[in-house]
C-alpha cells in the first residue's frame, strides 16, 4: 500500500503540474484521513524523501579539473547523452573531466589515467 | 636535462584522453556482505563488478589503495541490481561508485596452480608468491553435454580396500561420502589423493581438494600431510575457510571444478574432492537470505538442488573426439545424527553416481573405514572396476551383508551350528581385512592379493583378533618375495592363470611360516 501511495506521488511529480500536485495531495489526504491510515503519511514522506535524494545522486554531473575545461567538458558530455547544466570544479582530477548520467560514467581525468598506469605498474 | 624536462612538459600539456563511455553503478547500500546497486541495468547474472575505491579521492590518496574490491552479480532488479562483495566489505560504502566488468566472474587456471593453495580467486594463499602462468576461465559453465561424454570405464584406485573391493569408483564419476561429523569422511578423500602417488605420471590424476568453511588449522594440517607424503607434486588446495565471507564459501567448489575442467579439457585426468557440501549449501543460503530470496525447506532458497547438480554435472568422462579426459568428484556431505534422508544429503545422494555412507556406531566399534556396506554404492563404478578385482570381491559386499545379520541374530542366541558359525567368523575375518588405518593407502596390486588370500581361504588358520598382525607379515612378504607377481598385476590388471598359480604357491607358503612361527 505504502509503495501504491508513493508510486502515485512520484508520476504526479514527474507531470511538473503544482496545481495539479496540490490537488492529488488533498485528496491523497483526505482519503488516508476517511478510511483512517492518517499513520502512513510520515511514511509516504520518508520514501518520498529517499526517492529524491536517489534522484539527486543520480542525475547527470560533469565535473571539470579547471574551470576554463568546463565548456569542452559540457558540450562533449552532452554528445554523449549525458546532459547536465553545469560542471562543478574538482581539481583532485588533475587534468581533464568526468561525467556521469544515465547510468554511464566518462571519465576523461588524468587522475584515472593515472590510476590505471600505478595500477598496471604494482600488479 | 633541462631539454628533457621541456620535452616531458610538452608532453604532458598535449596529453589527450582517449577513454570511452562505460556503465557505472552506486552503491545504494551495504551490509553483510552483500551490496544494493541503483545502476549497472546491462549486467548480466554473475558477473563480475567493480567496486572502485579511487573515484572520490583524492589522487594522492587513491594511489596509497587503489585495489578495487570485486563484486558478483547474483539479483537482476528493475532499477539496478544486488552484488555479493567478494572481499573486504567494510571498504565497501554507500554513494560507492561500482563499474562492470564485462565478463563472467573468471578466476586464473594452469599447470602453475600445482602444489599451490589459493583462494576461489585464484590468489595464492600460501605464501609462496603469485602462481605463474595461468589462463582465465569463468568458474560457472554449462556441463558437457551427452554426445561428448564417454562411459565411465577407467578405475580411479582410492587405495582403501573395502572401497576399491566393494564401492569401486571410476574416472569421471560422482560419489559422495557421507556420514556424521569425525567419522572419517576427509580421510577417505586425503587417502584417495594420497594413492594417487602409485598412479604411473602419466595416467596420474591432478587432485583439487577443496576445502569449504574449515578450520584454518585443519586445513594447513591436510596440507602439511599431502606435502610431507609428496602428494602436493600433483595435488591443488582450494581454501574458502569458516573465517572467510559467505561468498567465498559458495564460490569455492565451483573454482575447483574450473580447475579441475582445465586439466580436464586438455585431455589430462582430474580428482576433486569438495570438502564439504553441506557447508557450501548453509554459506548459500545464508547469501540467499540476504539477497531476500524466497526461503523454502529448512530455510534453504528454492535453487539448492540446482546449486548442487549444476557443480556435480560438471564431472565427466570426455569422448575421445573430446581428448578424453576426466573430472571425478568426490563431494563430502556431513550428516546429523546419521540422518540421511535430511534435506541436503537426500539431494546429493540423488546426484551423486552412488555413496560410501559412514557411520559413527561402526567408527565406535573401531572399523576403519567405518563404511556401512548395506547404504553404500556405486552406481557406474563397476564397470570401471579392473578384472582382477572384480574376480576376488564379487561376493565380498553380499557376505559382509549377510554376516551383519548373523552378527545381529547371535545377541539372542550363543547356540550357533557349525555352518553358521564358520560364516561369522568368516565375516569377522573379512572385517578385520578389509580394516585400513589413515593415511596408509595401498597399491591396487597389493590390495588385490590380500583380497585374493582372504577370499580363498588362505587366512582361514587364523583367529579374527591375528589378522590385522598377519595382513602386515602378509604385505611385507609379498614385497620381499612376490614382487613379480604384483608386477604382473599391476601391468595386466588381471590374475592370470600363471600369475594364480605362483600367487597361490607363495600363499601357501607364506601361511606355512607363519603357522609355524
Amino acid at each position: 500500500m505504502l509503495d501504491s501511495y508513493t508510486h502515485i506521488l512520484e508520476s504526479v511529480a514527474a507531470l511538473d503540474d503544482e496545481p495539479q500536485a496540490e490537488a492529488v495531495i488533498e485528496r491523497l489526504i483526505e482519503h488516508l484521513a476517511s478510511s483512517g491510515r492518517v499513520k502512513l503519511l510520515p511514511q509516504i514522506h520518508a520514501e518520498l524523501r529517499k526517492i529524491a535524494a536517489r534522484r539527486k545522486a543520480l542525475a547527470p554531473m560533469v565535473e571539470v579539473a579547471s574551470a576554463e575545461e568546463r565548456p569542452t567538458a559540457l558540450a562533449e558530455a552532452r554528445a554523449a547523452g549525458i546532459d547536465a547544466t553545469e560542471a562543478s570544479v574538482n581539481h583532485s582530477l588533475v587534468k581533464g573531466w568526468r561525467a556521469r548520467g544515465r547510468g554511464r560514467l566518462i571519465d576523461k581525468s588524468a587522475k584515472a589515467a593515472l590510476i590505471g598506469i600505478y595500477q598496471k605498474v604494482t600488479n | 636535462m633541462q631539454s628533457i624536462i621541456e620535452r616531458i612538459e610538452k608532453e604532458i600539456a598535449s596529453w589527450k584522453p582517449d577513454a570511452g563511455s562505460e556503465e557505472a553503478g552506486t552503491v545504494r547500500a551495504a551490509g553483510d556482505g552483500i551490496a544494493e546497486i541503483d545502476g549497472l541495468t546491462g549486467a548480466v547474472m554473475s558477473e563480475m563488478i567493480i567496486f572502485d575505491p579511487t573515484f572520490d579521492r583524492t589522487l594522492e590518496a587513491a594511489l596509497k589503495d587503489p585495489n578495487p574490491v570485486f563484486g558478483l552479480v547474483l539479483n537482476l532488479e528493475e532499477d539496478g541490481v544486488r552484488a555479493v562483495i567478494l572481499g573486504d566489505s567494510a571498504k565497501v560504502y554507500e554513494g560507492m561508485l561500482v563499474r562492470r566488468v564485462g565478463r563472467l566472474l573468471s578466476i586464473p587456471v594452469g599447470e602453475s596452480l600445482v602444489g599451490r593453495v589459493v583462494n576461489p580467486l585464484g590468489e595464492s594463499v600460501d605464501g609462496k608468491g603469485p602462481t605463474g602462468e595461468t589462463v582465465l576461465r569463468p568458474i560457472e559453465r554449462e556441463a558437457y553435454g551427452v554426445i561428448d561424454r564417454a562411459p565411465v570405464n577407467v578405475p580411479l584406485h582410492t587405495g582403501i580396500k573395502a572401497v576399491d573391493s566393494m564401492i569401486p569408483i571410476g574416472r569421471g564419476q560422482r560419489e559422495l561420502i557421507i556420514g556424521d561429523r569425525g567419522t572419517g569422511k576427509t580421510s577417505i578423500a586425503v587417502d584417495t589423493i594420497l594413492a594417487q602417488k602409485y598412479e604411473p605420471k602419466e595416467r596420474r590424476p591432478i587432485c583439487i581438494y577443496v576445502a569449504i568453511g574449515q578450520k584454518e588449522s585443519k586445513t594447513a594440517k591436510i596440507v602439511a600431510e599431502l606435502a610431507e607424503r609428496g602428494a602436493m607434486d600433483y595435488t591443488i588446495v582450494v581454501t574458502a575457510p569458516a573465517s572467510s565471507p559467505a561468498a567465498l564459501q559458495f564460490l569455492a567448489p565451483f573454482a575447483g571444478a574450473a580447475i579441475g575442467e582445465f586439466f580436464m579439457d586438455r585431455g589430462d585426468d582430474a580428482l576433486v574432492v569438495y570438502d564439504d557440501l553441506s557447508k557450501q549449501a548453509v554459506a548459500y543460503r545464508q547469501m540467499s537470505l540476504l539477497l531476500r530470496r524466497p526461503p523454502g525447506r529448512e530455510a534453504y532458497p528454492g535453487d539448492i538442488f540446482y546449486l548442487h547438480s549444476r557443480l556435480l554435472e560438471r564431472a565427466a568422462k570426455l569422448s575421445e573426439a573430446k581428448g578424453g579426459g576426466s573430472l571425478t568428484a568426490l563431494p563430502i556431505i556431513e550428516t546429523q545424527e546419521n540422518d540421511v534422508s535430511a534435506y541436503i544429503p537426500t539431494n546429493v545422494i540423488s546426484i551423486t553416481d552412488g555413496q560410501i555412507f559412514l557411520e559413527s556406531d561402526l567408527f565406535n566399534k573401531g572399523q576403519r573405514p567405518a563404511i556401512n556396506v548395506g547404504l553404500s554404492v556405486s552406481r557406474v563404478g563397476s564397470s570401471a572396476q579392473t578384472k582382477a578385482m572384480k574376480r576376488i570381491s564379487g561376493k565380498i559386499k553380499l557376505s559382509l551383508a549377510q554376516f551383519r545379520e548373523l552378527e545381529a541374530f547371535m545377541q539372542f542366541s550363543s547356540d550357533l551350528d557349525a555352518d553358521t558359525k564358520k560364516q561369522i567368523d568368516d565375516g569377522r575375518r573379512m572385517t578385520q581385512v578389509l580394516t585400513q588405518g589413515k593415511g596408509a593407502p595401498l597399491p591396487f596390486q597389493m590390495e588385490a592379493a590380500i583380497i585374493f588370500a582372504a577370499t580363498n581361504g588362505y587366512l582361514d588358520a587364523f583367529s579374527p583378533h591375528e589378522i590385522p598382525a598377519i595382513e602386515k607379515k602378509l604385505r611385507d612378504y609379498l614385497d620381499r618375495e612376490a614382487g613379480g607377481i604384483l608386477e604382473a598385476i599391476k601391468e595386466s590388471k588381471e590374475i592370470r592363470e600363471e600369475t594364480e598359480a605362483s600367487l597361490r604357491e607363495k600363499l601357501t607358503q607364506f601361511v606355512q611360516r607363519a603357522t609355524n612361527a
